[in-house]
């Protein structure tokens, strides 16, 4: 593998801006940087989310989760209720993505964002 | 109530292991939409969400069919750590329908990113089985 030091710090490069929007958005960043591997750094896709999900395993989230708990932004409760489902859930996404060809469900995920993100942003800005 | 959060939990985590992603992305707006929170408790819920390694049984998967770049992760979770921090302090001062905005044209962006992946993919796809058919 080419792993010369211009692309290390192009990746690092690019999950920084993952992070800011993760830390602006509060999400884990990977629907970011998922795309941004395969598009920049010709990583397979299932590459590109095994890589993501790795990036994922340590708390990157805990500077960013300190200064919203600060802010009082943070129903604990209803996070302690969904993390069990997240979590076998994603055990069961992981062995439906060996089976199947994620194309068209990431093209129907695809779908299915821009126009929840169409509804948010009218749903804010249209007074 | 509880058992709305419990499968909704479950959904959000069949996509994480599904696409790779974190799965904040879906759990935001459902949080704000089905649970009726206000924007910015979502965002911080959401982030409390995803400190425990949620990812760690669909990595597994991957990890088993060596679909991981050790090196790349590490690289973007130092990124993702410090980035992460930055983009906080931008969004706590801000109004919580600008936020909801700003949310929402992020989300037509990452799925505009998202497709247009899938596109190239299926393009050198086709373009390899031509080959191959000489």
């Amino acid at each position: 593998m080419a792993d010369g030091i211009g692309r290390s710090a192009g990746i690092l490069a690019a999950a920084t801006i993952c992070g800011v929007a993760s830390g602006l958005f509060g999400i884990g960043g990977g629907v970011l940087l998922v795309p941004l591997l395969g598009l920049l750094f010709a990583f397979s896709q299932h590459r590109a989310q095994g890589t993501s999900l790795i990036a994922l395993i340590p708390p990157t989230g805990i500077l960013a989760l300190i200064a919203y708990a600060k802010g009082g932004f943070v129903s604990w409760k209803t996070g302690l209720l969904l993390i069990p489902g997240v979590f076998l859930g994603g055990i069961l996404g992981g062995v439906l993505a060996k089976r199947i060809k994620p194309r068209s469900m990431r093209e129907i995920f695809a779908a299915i964002l821009f126009v929840l993100g169409a509804w948010q942003a009218f749903s804010a800005w249209r007074h | 109530m509880t058992l709305v959060i419990l499968l909704l939990g479950l959904g959000v985590g069949v996509l994480v292991g599904l696409l790779g992603i974190g799965g904040g992305v879906a759990l935001v707006p459902a949080m704000v939409y089905l649970l009726h929170m206000d924007q910015h408790m979502a965002q911080g819920t959401s982030l409390f969400i995803l400190l425990p390694p949620i990812g760690l049984g669909a990595l597994r998967e991957y990890w088993k069919q060596g679909q991981v770049d050790l090196r790349a992760g590490i690289l973007c979770a130092i990124g993702m750590l410090v980035g992460a921090y930055g983009g906080s302090l931008v969004a706590l001062p801000m109004n919580s329908q600008n936020l909801k905005g700003f949310f929402g044209c992020f989300l037509m962006l990452a799925a505009l990113l998202l497709w247009r992946k899938t596109r190239l993919e299926s393009n050198a796809a086709a373009k390899q089985q031509d080959r191959a058919r000489g």
